[in-house]
C-alpha cells in the first residue's frame, strides 16, 4: 500500500468524514429521498397519509401525459432561440472590443454588466420594462407610434419577452469567454493573412472560427445547461403564464411540487431532467475529446 | 523580381524613435541580410517594408514605385516569421491553399504551384500533416513553401532560424542559399547571427540602435570595417582591441602603449599626427606566434588555452592587456609559458579612439 498505510488511511478518513457528512445531507440524501418519492404517491396537501408504492406510475405520467412534454418543447425552444442569439451578437460583440481603439476597455466592462447582476433582479428589472401600461418599452414603442404591446401577459409574445432578458443577460458571458480566446490567439498568422491578401470574411471564417471552436463549444455546453434548467427570469416575470406558455421544465416541476403538491410527479420529472442533462454533459465531454485529439 | 529601396526611412512609436532614417538600395535578385544586435530596429524595418508597421517618415519603393500607403497584399511580397505563422488547424496543403485563395486560380493551376514548390522543398509527403505533427525544420519549410507558391517578387524573412538547433540551422541555411539561387528572387533577411549573414549575404547590412553602421559585402564588412563596432560585431572571436598612442619613430610614426611599442601600418602613416590617441584592431587569426629572432615580437604570458581540434584559442596577456591568438593546434603553447607573438601587417585595423571611425 506504499506510502499511504492503513492507519494514515484511517486518519484521512476521519478527516474527510464532516465534509462527507455535509456532502451526503446536502445533496445525496435528498437525491435518494427524491428517487424514493418519485415511485411513491405523496399528496403535500395531505402529509399524514401514507404514500403508497405506484410503481412508475409517475413516470409514466411525465413521459406520456401532454405538460410535461409541451414544457420541454418550450425549454428546446427558448434555449435554442436564446443561445442562438446570444452567440452571434456575442462573438460580435468580442470581435468588437477586442479591435484596439480608443475607450473599448471601458465599454467592455459596461457590457459586462449584466452578467453580473442576480437573475431575479434582471427579472424584475425587465418587470418594469415590460410592464403593460406603465412599462418603458411600450412608452417608447408609442413614441414611434407603435401600440402597446402585451409583452408578459400574452401568449402570443410572454416567450420571446422573456428570450429577450435572457439574452441581454447572457451575451456578455459568451461575449467575455470569447474575446478572452481571441486575444489568446497568436497574431502572426493574421499578418501573414493580411500579406498574403486574404478578406477579413475569409480570415474570420478559415482562420479566427476554427481556432474559437474549443472554446465556443465549451461556452455553448456551459450555456445549454443553464439555460436547460432557466427558472428565475421566468418565475419572476410569467410564473410559467400566461397559461403554460412559459412553463419551462424547471417551472413543470415547482407547479406540479409546489403549486399542485403532487411531489411525487415532481420528482419523477426532476429525475428525467437530470437523466437528459447527464446525457447532455456526458456529449459535451465527447465532443471535447474528440476536438482535442484532433489539434 | 523586383529592386527595393528605403530613402531616409524613419519610424517612431509615438515619441521614441527606434529607426533614425534608414537609406538602403537593394537591387534586382540581391540576398541582403540586415545584421546587429537585438532592439536595432531589424524587425520594424523588415515590418515596414512588409507593410505591417507604418512609415513615420521617408519613402519606400519596389520596383520603382513608391509603396508607403499601399497596403501589403498590394507589395508583391511575402514574409517567413520567426515563429513560422502557421495556420495551426489547416494542413500543410491548406496552409499553402489559403495563401493562394486571393489570387483566384483554378483547382488545376493551385495543384500545380503547390506540387512544384511542395517538390523543390520535399514535402510532398507531409501534405496532409498539420503543424503540430511537424518537426521544427520541417514547420519552417512549410512556411517558405507557403511564401513561395505565392511567387513574390520580394521575400522577407524575419529571424527564420532562430526556433532551430544549431545543426538545423546550417542544414536549412543551406537549402535557402540554394533556392534563392534557383529562383533568384530579391531578399531582405533578418539576422542577428552573423554566420548566418555572412554565409548567405551578396550584401550586409549592419545597423545599431535605428542606425546603419556599415553597408558591404561580407568580404568587405569583415576586412574593412567602418568603424569599431563593425569591427568588434562581426567575426568570431571577435577582434582585439588595444589603445594606442601615435609617436614618432625613426621610420615613420609607431604605436605605442604600456605594454607594447610597434610600427604603425604604413599605408595608414600619412593620417596619424603624433600624441593622437587611436585604437588598433587585430584579429585573433591575425596573431601568430614569432620565429626565432624575428624583429617587432611581442612577449606575452599565456594565460589560457582553448583546443578546438584543428586550432586553439590562446589567451595572451602583456601587462594588463589582454588579448586572443588563434593558431594551429599542433603550435599551442602551455598556460604560464611566456611567449613571442607578430601581428600580420595586413590585418592591422586602425580607429580613431573619439569617433570610433576608421582610419
Ligand atoms: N510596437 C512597439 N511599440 C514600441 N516600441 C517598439 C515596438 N516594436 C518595437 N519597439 C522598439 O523598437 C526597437 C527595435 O525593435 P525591433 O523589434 O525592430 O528590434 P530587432 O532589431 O528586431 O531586435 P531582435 O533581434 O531582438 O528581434 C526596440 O527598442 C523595441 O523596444
Ligand atoms: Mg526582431
Amino acid at each position: 500500500m506504499g506510502y499511504v498505510n492503513r492507519r494514515n488511511r484511517t486518519i484521512a478518513g476521519v478527516f474527510l468524514l464532516p465534509t462527507v457528512a455535509v456532502l451526503f445531507l446536502t445533496t445525496i440524501y435528498p437525491m435518494l429521498y427524491a428517487l424514493y418519492l418519485s415511485f411513491r404517491n405523496y399528496d403535500l396537501a395531505k402529509p399524514f397519509i401514507p404514500r403508497i408504492f405506484v410503481g412508475l406510475a409517475n413516470f409514466q405520467e411525465v413521459l406520456t401525459s401532454g405538460p410535461f412534454m409541451h414544457s420541454m418543447w418550450i425549454t428546446f425552444k427558448l434555449m435554442a432561440v436564446t443561445l442562438t442569439f446570444q452567440f452571434v451578437i456575442g462573438v460580435g460583440l468580442a470581435l468588437l472590443v477586442t479591435q484596439r481603439l480608443p475607450g473599448m476597455a471601458a465599454i467592455r466592462t459596461l457590457l459586462l454588466i449584466p452578467m453580473m447582476i442576480s437573475p431575479v433582479i434582471v427579472g424584475l428589472v425587465w418587470l418594469f420594462i415590460y410592464f403593460p401600461e406603465l412599462g418603458y418599452l411600450n412608452y417608447f414603442i408609442g413614441l414611434i407610434g407603435i401600440n402597446p404591446i402585451p409583452w408578459i401577459t400574452s401568449t402570443q409574445w410572454a416567450l420571446t419577452a422573456i428570450a429577450i432578458a435572457d439574452i441581454w443577460q447572457w451575451t456578455p458571458f459568451v461575449m467575455m469567454g470569447t474575446a478572452a480566446a481571441l486575444q489568446s490567439l497568436s497574431p502572426e498568422p493574421y499578418e501573414a493573412a493580411l500579406i498574403d491578401g486574404n478578406s477579413r470574411i475569409d480570415v474570420f471564417l478559415y482562420v479566427t472560427l476554427p481556432q474559437l471552436k474549443p472554446v465556443l463549444i465549451s461556452l455553448l455546453f456551459l450555456r445549454a445547461i443553464d439555460a436547460f434548467k432557466i427558472y428565475d427570469i421566468i418565475f419572476v416575470l410569467t410564473k410559467g403564464g400566461p397559461g403554460d406558455a412559459t412553463e419551462t421544465i424547471a417551472l413543470y416541476i415547482y407547479r406540479q411540487s409546489f403549486t399542485f403538491w403532487r411531489m411525487g410527479v415532481g420528482a419523477a420529472a426532476s429525475f428525467v431532467s437530470l437523466i437528459i442533462i447527464s446525457v447532455l454533459i456526458t456529449l459535451f465531454f465527447k465532443s471535447m475529446q474528440k476536438s482535442a485529439v484532433a489539434r | 523580381m523586383a529592386s527595393v529601396s528605403l530613402t531616409n526611412v524613419v519610424k517612431a512609436f509615438g515619441a521614441f524613435k527606434v529607426v533614425h532614417g534608414v537609406d538602403l538600395d537593394i537591387t534586382d535578385g540581391e540576398f541582403v541580410v540586415l545584421l546587429g544586435p537585438s532592439g536595432c530596429g531589424k524587425t520594424t524595418t523588415l515590418r515596414m517594408v512588409a507593410g505591417l508597421e507604418d512609415v513615420s517618415g521617408g519613402e519606400i519603393c519596389i520596383a520603382g514605385e513608391v509603396i508607403n500607403d499601399r497596403p501589403p497584399k498590394d507589395r508583391k511580397i511575402a514574409m517567413v516569421f520567426q515563429n513560422y505563422a502557421l495556420y495551426p488547424h489547416m494542413t500543410v496543403r491548406q496552409n499553402m491553399e489559403f495563401a493562394l485563395k486571393p489570387q483566384k486560380l483554378s483547382k488545376a493551376e493551385v495543384d500545380a504551384k503547390i506540387a512544384g514548390v511542395a517538390g523543390m522543398l520535399g514535402l510532398d509527403a507531409l501534405l496532409q500533416r498539420k503543424p503540430a505533427q511537424l518537426s521544427g525544420g520541417q514547420r519552417q519549410r512549410v512556411a517558405m513553401a507557403r511564401a513561395m507558391v505565392r511567387t513574390p517578387e520580394v521575400f522577407l524573412f524575419d529571424e527564420p532560424l532562430s526556433n532551430l538547433d544549431a545543426k538545423l540551422r546550417t542544414q536549412v541555411r543551406m537549402e535557402i542559399a540554394k533556392l534563392h539561387k534557383q529562383l533568384g528572387t530579391t531578399v531582405i533577411y533578418v539576422t542577428h547571427d552573423q554566420v548566418e549573414a555572412m554565409t548567405l549575404a551578396d550584401k550586409i547590412v549592419i545597423m545599431k540602435d535605428g542606425y546603419i553602421e556599415q553597408i558591404g559585402s561580407p568580404e568587405e564588412v569583415f576586412a574593412h570595417p567602418k568603424n569599431l563596432f563593425v569591427a568588434t560585431f562581426i567575426g568570431s572571436p571577435s577582434m582585439n582591441l588595444f589603445r594606442m598612442t601615435v609617436e614618432r619613430g625613426d621610420k615613420g610614426p609607431v604605436l605605442s602603449s604600456a605594454a607594447f611599442t610597434i610600427a604603425a601600418p604604413v599605408d595608414k602613416s600619412g593620417k596619424l599626427t603624433p600624441g593622437q590617441a587611436v585604437t588598433l584592431g587585430i584579429r585573433p587569426s591575425d596573431v601568430r606566434l614569432a620565429r626565432a629572432g624575428e624583429p617587432g615580437a611581442i612577449e606575452a604570458r599565456v594565460e589560457v588555452v582553448e583546443y578546438l581540434g584543428v586550432e586553439a584559442l590562446v589567451d595572451l596577456r602583456v601587462g594588463t592587456q589582454e588579448f586572443i591568438a588563434q593558431i594551429p593546434a599542433g603550435e599551442r603553447p602551455a598556460p604560464d609559458e611566456t611567449v613571442k607573438v607578430v601581428f600580420n601587417q595586413a590585418g592591422l585595423h586602425l580607429f580613431d579612439s573619439e569617433s570610433g571611425q576608421a582610419l
